[in-house]
């Protein structure tokens, strides 16, 4: 049969699906070797260390072959294959060098493939650092390794089963019905692939999805650690290594996060970072359960209590993972979400579903098996410990992720519901308003108690002490409140009470460094990400509770707003500002002029428009700052032959940003080009309205030079001396020419043009009546200003940059923590033993 | 019962009350006949665009209103005001809209639309076919 098409490269395809399935066997293989070493660990220690070689083996082959199947793909993409159908789904001819390797997480396959491939280089190293723990946990990741690798089997059984999709499909098997695969020169006929799509391409989208995707796969360490510690009964061995990994895990996958909020906030243009939106929860609720769990089992390490609460958690963080996959691809968002995949149908939801259930009657059967023997404390702590309160602070946590998942999950629900009430719910009409009334609450409290459990110790708090520091830090964080609400203007309560706890945990931070770790190095990792923490929370705060818009129009007619809608829905609603081409519109202290666009759209359409913005003093009217932005457009982008698909640019100060995009703009390709205008000028002084400014008629030149005409001897050369006065109070020579060429054999005229005006001027002719009434006829072109125009969005998120900073010091004190766990060597804390 | 456990509980308890108090929140899918039937009171309504009567958007008049016309679910089309920009990109396009938004004098209202816009696959054989 393929004998009968011209034209396609079948290799590649071949071979990748051989590799697909030797990591598939060899995963397989891995699994079933890791589980017989960890069965016969007890009774038969060298039969167990043959299995474990094997596995080992393995496994080690399972990852090359990973290796092998993204380098065929990346083959298929680079070489434009377009007879495979992920090539032509997800690229083009045009697309540039660096985003081709955004193609492989735009399609569904190539993001299992990545998910895998992490996976695979998280397992080596769990394979030479986990020790005794090494068969259990490995069998555990090499299962769900086959279980990813059933994703990219594309198996059919009959019409209606499918299993995983094969990224190497051919074109015309995944487009069979098309007559075009009939002639078997098709290939002729596919001149070009579908493309990536155009918000993708941008730079955060070719780090941020691996970064997520690394954050993703860690979660599956702990997960397995802890299935291994309740597999073996041995529940102090797993602890370092746990701690280690979730420390890692917290610190990629919040950096995965916030990346994703840094693309949303860079190059769409949903107005913001953060939208609550259904796909950014589902990235986040694992992280909240992942950190509680992270500290719970420090809890666990030092004083011997709350394992269960740990080993619920970081469980349940991973399956929390899956849940989210099943949420995001299966387009059961769908009708919710902004950005949700689009779905692959009924095959993948119930793929997805069988998965989660496995694991998480792995996880769940195991806990209750064991749920007896686990060891436990029976006296209770102390009030005045650290491990109450930090236990409280998981809880909190948890009881976020729980509100952000219900609301979210709203399409998993709502069909139940609906035969319950009868009513038919919809997400909330204001969203953010709704999570962000909930989650301040939340917020106030973690804020507190990041600042409030530094200064507790284990078991017992010398109250004396412990209400000093407090007292000390409580006064500094009323005085930062106090400054920083009144400076930003923040009234509402709630909020305040959010501002006084993030300072608080702010100002804890640095004391606790300062005066207790004395700013030992090695030891800050606490003190350092409570710090990034708290300034989050803080970012979080400042620049969303004064985020506004300084692109009000007021041109338009005012709709009269029905008394149920909201004050905020009117405001939202008149946040777009027309640009008129050359006339500077006030927005904000700003005053904003479009003066031009980069006019040739290259070939993918994208055009930058210039919007100078200047900062105008009010009483000396001078210009005080003045700035560019170049927000982009993709007008009438490929595929889509109607509107535009906008990219933000934003100007960064320390202490605001101002973010612009364009909502509309007019498509110059489809524009008229305007026709001249005659005018008659005489006398010197004599003006001339133009559509945009004005000019002057200053006289006439004769044997007028022009570089651009050399004249002959013969030539009698006429230049009408004009000034154009431009809207903005600038003023531009112009000099139009009128030649005689070879005395009057024939004519010829040389237009000037003001580029900056869109104006071009010609000397039509003249006419003398006598030596002292000459008159002149000027043709004038100019693009009405009202045919070439932008739709702005301008919005200032004022202290952001707080927001990002706290990010990155975050992380970085997870990345202290985990550096101080890993040069401590095997030195775990007794308090386990005492306790018991 | 230990004071931890005690905790856990009120948090519970709060959690639950936190959770159902934003159900007071949670809108509703309609049609257009029962959302008319409260004014002014925002709703979300699924319906089809009317690429016959396409869309108005005159962005020197007023570039943060468009109107267009929708049909929902059980079959009733009317003409929707969009008052929150311009129109976002291939709502002509659409396979279904999902509308928030209120009725009033026999308009509807809109102050957000979500698109549901054709499935790869089916793009995939609208270009083979073309091909």
């Amino acid at each position: 049969m393929a004998a009968e098409f011209i034209g396609e490269h079948l290799l590649p395809g071949k071979l990748g699906y051989l590799f697909i399935i030797v990591s598939f066997v060899a995963a397989l293989f891995s699994t079933f070797t890791y589980f017989k070493a960890a069965s016969t660990e007890k009774t038969d220690l060298s039969g167990s260390n043959s299995w474990l070689r094997l596995a080992r083996g393995g496994f080690i082959l399972h990852t090359l072959a990973i290796i092998c199947i993204f380098s065929t793909l990346y083959y298929v993409i680079t070489n434009h294959l377009f007879e495979y159908h992920y090539a032509w789904s997800h690229s083009s001819y045009d697309l540039p060098g660096k985003y081709l390797l955004s193609c492989f997480w735009e399609g569904q396959e190539g993001s299992f493939m990545l998910w895998m491939f992490w996976h695979s280089v998280i397992g080596l190293v769990v394979m030479r650092t986990a020790g005794k723990l090494e068969s259990r946990t490995m069998a555990i990741i090499a299962m769900v390794q086959v279980i990813l690798g059933t994703m990219l089997l594309g198996l059919y059984f009959g019409d209606s089963i499918q299993i995983g999709s094969n990224p190497f499909k051919l074109l015309r098997h995944a487009m069979q019905d098309a007559p075009i695969f009939s002639s078997p020169n098709y290939m002729n006929f596919i001149k070009d692939g579908n493309g990536l799509n155009i918000s993708l391409q941008n730079y955060w989208m070719v780090i941020h999805p691996p970064v997520l995707f690394l954050g993703f796969a860690l979660s599956l360490v702990p997960f397995a650690y802890c299935v291994a510690a309740l597999w073996t009964g041995d529940y102090k061995s797993f602890i370092k290594p746990t701690i280690a990994w979730s420390l890692l895990g917290g610190a990629v996958l919040g950096t995965g996060i916030m990346m994703g909020g840094a693309w949303a906030y860079e190059s769409l243009n949903f107005g913001g970072y953060w939208a609550w939106d259904p796909v950014e929860n589902a990235s986040l609720v694992p992280w909240l359960v992942l950190i509680a769990g992270l500290h719970t089992l420090l809890i666990y390490k030092s004083t011997g209590r709350a394992l269960s609460a740990t080993i619920i958690f970081l469980l349940l963080s991973h399956l929390l993972i899956w849940y989210s996959t099943f949420l995001t691809r299966t387009g059961i968002l769908g009708k919710t979400s902004v950005h949700a995949f689009t779905g692959d149908g009924e095959a993948l939801y119930y793929h997805l579903l069988i998965v989660l259930g496995w694991l998480a009657l792995i996880g769940v059967g195991l806990l209750l098996l064991r749920w007896k023997q686990l060891p436990r404390i029976k006296t209770e702590e102390t009030t005045l410990s650290r491990e109450f309160w930090m236990f409280i602070g998981s809880a909190v946590l948890c009881i976020s992720a729980v509100m952000i998942i219900t609301i979210t999950s709203l399409p998993v629900w709502a069909p139940l519901a609906k035969k319950i009430t009868g009513k038919d719910f919809a997400p909330p009409l204001n969203p953010v308003a709704t999570y962000n009334s909930t989650q301040v609450w939340i917020a106030i409290i973690i804020g507190l108690l990041a600042g409030l459990t530094l200064f507790m110790k284990y078991k017992q708090t010398d109250a004396a002490t412990l209400w000093k520091r407090i007292a000390i830090v409580a006064g500094i964080s009323v005085v930062m409140t106090v400054l920083i609400g009144w400076g930003q203007k923040i009234t509402t309560p709630q909020y305040v009470v959010m501002l006084f706890t993030s300072c608080f945990a702010v100002v804890a931070s640095i004391a606790y460094g300062l005066q207790v770790q004395k700013l030992k190095f090695r030891n800050l990792g606490p003190s350092v990400s409570h710090f990034g923490f708290g300034a989050v929370l803080l970012g979080i705060l400042l620049s969303s509770y004064n985020k506004h818009a300084i692109s009000i129009n007021t041109t338009g007619e005012v709709l009269n707003f029905g008394k149920a809608t909201a004050e905020e829905e009117a405001k939202e609603s008149r946040e777009n500002e027309l640009l008129p081409f050359g006339r500077a519109v006030a927005m904000g202290e700003y005053f904003a002029t479009y003066i031009g666009d980069s006019s040739v759209p290259g070939k993918d359409r994208r055009v930058y428009y210039k919007v100078r913005f200047d900062r105008m003093d009010a009483t000396a009217k001078k210009v005080e700052e003045q700035f560019m932005l170049y927000p982009d457009a993709f007008i009438n982008p490929k595929g889509n032959e109607s509107g535009l698909s906008a990219n933000p640019s934003t100007k960064h100060y320390w202490n605001r940003d101002i973010f612009t995009y364009i909502s509309m703009a007019t498509d110059k390709t489809k524009a008229d080009t305007s026709s001249y205008h005659e005018h008659q000028v005489k006398n010197p002084g004599d003006t001339i309205y133009l559509k945009a400014g004005y000019m002057v008629f200053n006289g006439f030149r004769k044997n007028a030079q022009d570089a651009r005409y050399p004249a002959g001897p013969d030539d009698i050369t006429i230049a009408a001396d004009i000034t154009a006065y431009d809207v903005y109070g600038g003023s531009h020579k112009m000099a139009p020419l009128f030649v005689l060429q070879n005395r009057g054999e024939s004519l010829y005229r040389l237009e000037d043009t003001v580029k900056l005006m869109d104006l071009y001027v010609r000397f039509d002719n003249f006419n003398v009546k006598s030596p002292e009434d000459i008159s002149a006829s000027i043709q004038t072109k100019q693009t009405d200003p009202m045919d070439d125009f932008i739709v702005l969005k301008a919005l200032v998120f004022p202290y952001i940059n707080v927001l990002w900073l706290g990010v990155i010091i975050m992380v970085f004190g997870f990345f202290i923590s985990i550096g101080k766990l890993i040069t401590t060597g095997g030195k775990t804390r007794t308090g386990v033993l005492k306790a018991e | 019962m230990k004071k931890t456990h005690i905790t856990l509980l009120l948090l519970v308890v709060v959690a639950i009350a936190a959770i159902s108090a934003t159900f007071i929140n949670f809108s509703t899918y309609e049609t257009f006949n029962s959302a008319a039937k409260e004014p002014g009171k925002s709703y979300h309504v699924m319906g089809y665009f009317d690429k016959g009567k396409g869309i108005h958007y005159d962005p020197k008049a007023d570039p943060n209103k468009f109107t267009f016309y929708a049909t929902d679910k059980a079959g009733t089309q009317h003409e929707v005001i969009f008052i929150n920009g311009a129109p976002p990109r291939d709502i002509d396009k659409s396979e279904q809209l999902v509308m928030k938004g209120y009725m009033k004098d026999n308009t509807f209202v809109c102050s957000g639309i979500q698109m549901k816009c054709p499935s790869k696959y089916k793009k995939d054989m609208v270009v083979g076919e073309g091909a």
